[in-house]
């Protein structure tokens, strides 16, 4: 038998038990042999694969250090010499998934195949979508096991240097790429059989896929912010202090709250506060809650006349977890609502 | 709209078409390893930017760099 295929695997901190947000700024650093859900991954390699070291990220830290965070997969590449490298899963949580993006793209280009697992619309997917292998996961934890036994027989026919079959048989996103093969009936044959399944409420899969997410075209600017309403909107969670109305504080399923600013010049850390519970380390609630949304400069640009009129009221989210269709919804709620107020441009704090 | 974005990455690769580069998913809009009035400064030159972005006539997701941004080093040294 062949000698079994070397994995690399990646963590971010959570999953690699350093620690949670408040770890998030950790730089990336290898562990020999697997940790965490590293060790599942080990059961489902079985005998065809070992996983011989675990690269640990800090999720702020791998988007924030891009070139430091390659320069070290590099190095464990050189060090450990996989034939693969398999990251994840990072179900929905959208740093530690664009990490997951960035270090396959970086083994890849350091010549060793990499596959990641992650929700279909975590960020990592959206970014980088051609260039890597995915496979799909849920968007909870829970999935785990699911989703390391689908990333799995993935990353074993890479590491061999084998092709991939289609994305939907072999278990992973479609890149958007098209190969000629040989089918046994003819199109027109298919697109009959097609139909007929339709007619007659039968299950079928269509050979098209339609880009899922909505492309806007871009606003055109406005012409003089002197004269204009600006609205304020952010998904740091920044409530009044004790959040009386109980902003929900991460995975959302209501609209964003709106709170009064009449009057207020800036966020004071006595009267405001950041419930986004990814903002662990507190600075913002220690030191300046405008680091959430910038009152405090847009009210001296009012002031000066570089800004025409703030609405007396902003838009607050927790931006944390955050399921596509629940931003969607808010946006939706919101852009009727700033319309009507007669609001010419909107400002967004977002990490 | 304008978005201020620690990971210009993100919003970028969604279709967001104004981005203006923020200083850390901690704190976004500042650096309290500054001053406060060096902070405040900082804030205004975010804020100010993304203004510019408002008024700029853009076709595609566009980042927007605040001027005289302190470097790598002394925004996040950890």
């Amino acid at each position: 038998m062949a000698e079994p295929v070397r994995v690399i695997h990646y963590l971010n901190q959570f999953f690699g038990g350093i620690g949670g947000e408040e770890q998030a700024n950790v730089p990336v650093q290898a562990r020999e042999g697997p940790v965490g859900p590293g060790r599942a991954l080990q059961q489902a390699l079985g005998v065809e694969g070992t996983v011989v070291a675990t690269l640990i990220g800090g999720d702020n830290y791998v988007v924030e250090e891009q070139d430091k965070s390659v320069q070290a997969l590099e190095e464990a590449l050189a060090r450990f010499k996989p034939d693969v490298l398999m990251a994840g899963p990072a179900f929905d949580a959208g740093r530690y998934g664009l990490a997951c993006a960035l270090m396959c793209q970086a083994s890849q280009e350091g010549g060793v195949p990499a596959v990641a697992a992650m929700h279909p619309e975590n960020t990592g997917v959206l970014t980088l979508r051609r260039e890597l292998v995915v496979v799909p996961t849920g968007s909870e934890a829970v999935e785990m096991m699911d989703g390391i036994s689908r990333m799995a027989p993935v990353g074993l026919t890479l590491a061999r240097g084998q092709e991939l079959g289609p994305a939907l048989d072999d278990g992973y996103l479609p890149r958007g790429f098209r190969r000629q093969v040989m089918r046994e009936k003819s199109g027109a044959e298919r697109a009959i059989d097609m139909l007929e399944s339709r007619l007659t409420g039968a299950p079928f899969v269509s050979e098209v896929f339609r880009r899922d997410f909505d492309l806007v075209a871009a606003p055109p600017p406005v012409s003089d912010l002197a004269t204009a309403t600006l609205a304020l909107v952010n998904s740091g969670g920044l409530v009044p202090k004790g959040n009386p109305d109980r902003l929900e504080s991460g995975r959302t399923t209501e609209v964003a709250h709106k709170y009064s600013i009449e009057g207020v010049e800036e966020f004071t850390i006595d009267d405001w506060e950041c419930i986004h519970t990814g903002f662990y380390s507190g600075v913002v609630n220690e030191r300046d809650t405008n680091y959430v949304l910038p009152l405090r400069s847009v009210r001296q640009m009012e002031s000066r006349g570089a800004i025409g009129r703030i609405l007396p009221y902003f838009y607050s989210t927790a931006g944390n977890g955050m399921a596509v269709t629940a931003a969607r919804n808010i946006g939706e709620t919101i852009a009727p609502e700033l319309k009507d107020a007669g609001v010419d441009a909107v400002l967004l704090v977002a990490t | 709209m304008a978005q201020i974005s620690a990971v210009p990455m993100i919003p970028m690769s969604v279709g967001m078409h104004r981005v203006v580069r923020g200083i850390s998913v901690e704190h976004v809009c500042g650096e309290p390893e500054l001053s406060i009035e060096r902070d405040h400064e900082l804030m205004m030159r975010i804020t100010e930017t993304a203004v510019k972005a408002l008024e700029t006539e853009v076709d595609k997701p566009t980042l927007f760099e605040p001027s005289e941004a302190p470097s790598q080093e002394a925004v996040h040294a950890s």
